[in-house]
């Protein structure tokens, strides 16, 4: 009798992990399968432990803010340069050129910003994000019209790299000190700021030979531009936060903090190839893989 | 004989377990899918639509967890009667700022990218594209009640309770919690007066 009970124990025992491998992929597989390298259970366990730690919770601060009564100050006068001067002229923009037309001046002024999200790529040691960066560049500049058009994307599927000077230097440590409500420019902070202002010197325009007020007006269209492009996402935050100030700062600490944190683990070169794209693979042109 | 019942009762459990819990991807394409049928329905006027997706969107999230983690390490300390509150206004201001957008979506598709499961939590990856714009946006789940439900929404990496949470946080530090729930209501008010005049 004994020996049955073992038996049938063993046998539901074998059932049940026959079980779960035959059912589903389960958790484990999952997270294998369908994670690109790297990030795996510390991603998936860091996403989850401010919501499930079991002790009390700090009160979160996102980013500090030492200077928040003239922040609000700046961000007072910014929000009314938005409704009354920025927001008209992006409607403007929006009668003015068909939807197809902007989406191409945006490109063309993304392509010629090149420089910058290349040079950052390659600061941070992100040969892949560097390489896609210079084919794009190539592949846009060419088919696409010196930029007008994105094939790199809309053809061969290879999407473009947000990178700038602020995550570089997030990627190598260094936080961004206080929260900063710029002029005009809006949500930045010490570091995001000096990021900018480095940036600015990887820009072309820069080198343009431009008189200064050309420069502003060539880079007033590009924003203005972008602006009509929007679906109105500022107004649904003035309209639908408690506080539109601290929703705002909330999404630019977090926000931040994801385009640094991404791909930051990601310091092995050899670990996927150069390029996304199976399309327009340069190296497989060459017999290379 | 208990000895086998019990064998058996194991084998149950174990197999009704693997099987009984469903795909959480799927359970965030049953939720899209109910919303955008309702949105491609030309038969009904926006209040409606708005009406009809509200209901059928509740069954997915869990409201209830949302709230607790918006109020953080406050909700320990809240009242009962304070917690319906909060929550009654939480929902309804969770309602007025995203039903309001819904046509910003209708013509939208949905990408699905991934999932990732371990125990009872999941967050499934998924991107709206529309025209030439495409928004990344991550589902996060657990699995409470015998269902996959949403308690949190990603978009473009910013996490949409934590921003509640740091916000509200910081209202109830200046203005108490009585403070907090007095802005809910008059956002709340707000979004109401708005509805109708439109």
């Amino acid at each position: 009798m004994l020996y049955r009970i073992l038996f049938l124990t063993l046998l539901g025992f074998t059932f049940c992990i026959a079980d779960v491998s035959a059912a589903q992929p389960e958790p484990a597989v999952n997270i294998a399968a369908n994670t690109q390298s790297g990030a795996g259970f510390d991603d998936f366990d860091a996403a989850f432990s401010e919501d499930f730690s079991s002790g009390k919770p700090a009160d979160e601060i996102l980013i500090n803010d030492p200077f928040e009564p003239l922040n609000r100050g700046v961000f007072w006068v910014n929000d009314k340069l938005y409704f009354y001067l920025f927001k008209p002229i992006a409607k403007g923009f929006r009668l003015v050129l068909p939807r197809p037309a902007r989406a191409s001046v945006r490109n063309f002024y993304s392509n010629l910003a090149t420089p910058i999200r290349a040079g950052n790529a390659l600061l941070q040691l992100k040969f892949h994000d560097f390489g896609t960066e210079i084919y794009r560049f190539v592949i846009n500049s060419t088919f696409g019209v010196l930029g007008f058009f994105d094939p790199a994307e809309s053809v061969a599927g290879v999407k473009q790299r947000t990178e700038d000077f602020g995550q570089t230097m997030g990627f190598y440590g260094i936080g961004h000190g206080f929260y900063l409500v710029l002029p005009i420019v809006g949500p930045s902070s010490l570091r995001d700021g000096i990021g900018s202002f480095a940036d600015s010197f990887a820009d072309p325009l820069r080198y343009a030979d431009l008189r200064t007020v050309e420069y502003l007006g060539v880079k007033a269209v590009d924003v203005e531009n972008r602006l009509s492009l929007d679906h109105d996402t500022y107004e649904g935050i003035v309209q639908d936060s408690l506080d539109p100030y601290l929703f705002m700062r909330g999404a630019y600490a977090q926000r931040r903090k994801a385009q640094v944190g991404k791909e930051s683990y990601n310091m092995n070169i050899f670990e996927g190839p150069v390029f996304d794209s199976d399309l327009l693979n340069p190296f497989e042109w060459f017999g290379f893989d | 004989m208990k000895k086998l019942l019990l064998s058996l009762l194991l084998v149950l459990i174990c197999s009704a377990t693997v099987f009984a819990l469903p795909d959480p991807q799927q359970e965030v394409a049953k939720m899209v899918d109910s919303v955008l049928e309702v949105l491609k329905r030309t038969d009904l006027d926006v209040a409606q639509k708005k009406a009809m997706v509200s209901g059928r969107v509740q069954k997915f999230l869990n409201i209830q967890s949302m709230a607790e983690r918006t109020l953080g390490p406050y909700w320990a300390g809240a009242t009962a009667e304070q917690r319906q509150q909060f929550s009654d206004l939480f929902r309804k201001v969770l309602e007025g700022t995203y039903l309001n957008r819904i046509d910003d979506y209708s013509n939208g598709t949905v990408k699905y990218l991934m999932q990732r499961v371990k125990d009872d939590k999941a967050i499934v990856d998924t991107s709206i594209v529309q025209k030439d714009l495409e928004i990344p946006v991550q589902y996060k789940m657990i699995y409470e009640n015998g269902s996959w439900q949403v308690f949190d929404l990603v978009i473009e990496g910013v996490s949409l309770i934590r921003n509640y949470r740091s916000s509200y946080g910081e209202i109830i530090r200046r203005d108490g919690y009585d403070g907090l729930l007095a802005l809910m209501q008059k956002k709340v008010t707000e979004m109401e007066n708005r509805n109708s005049v439109q």
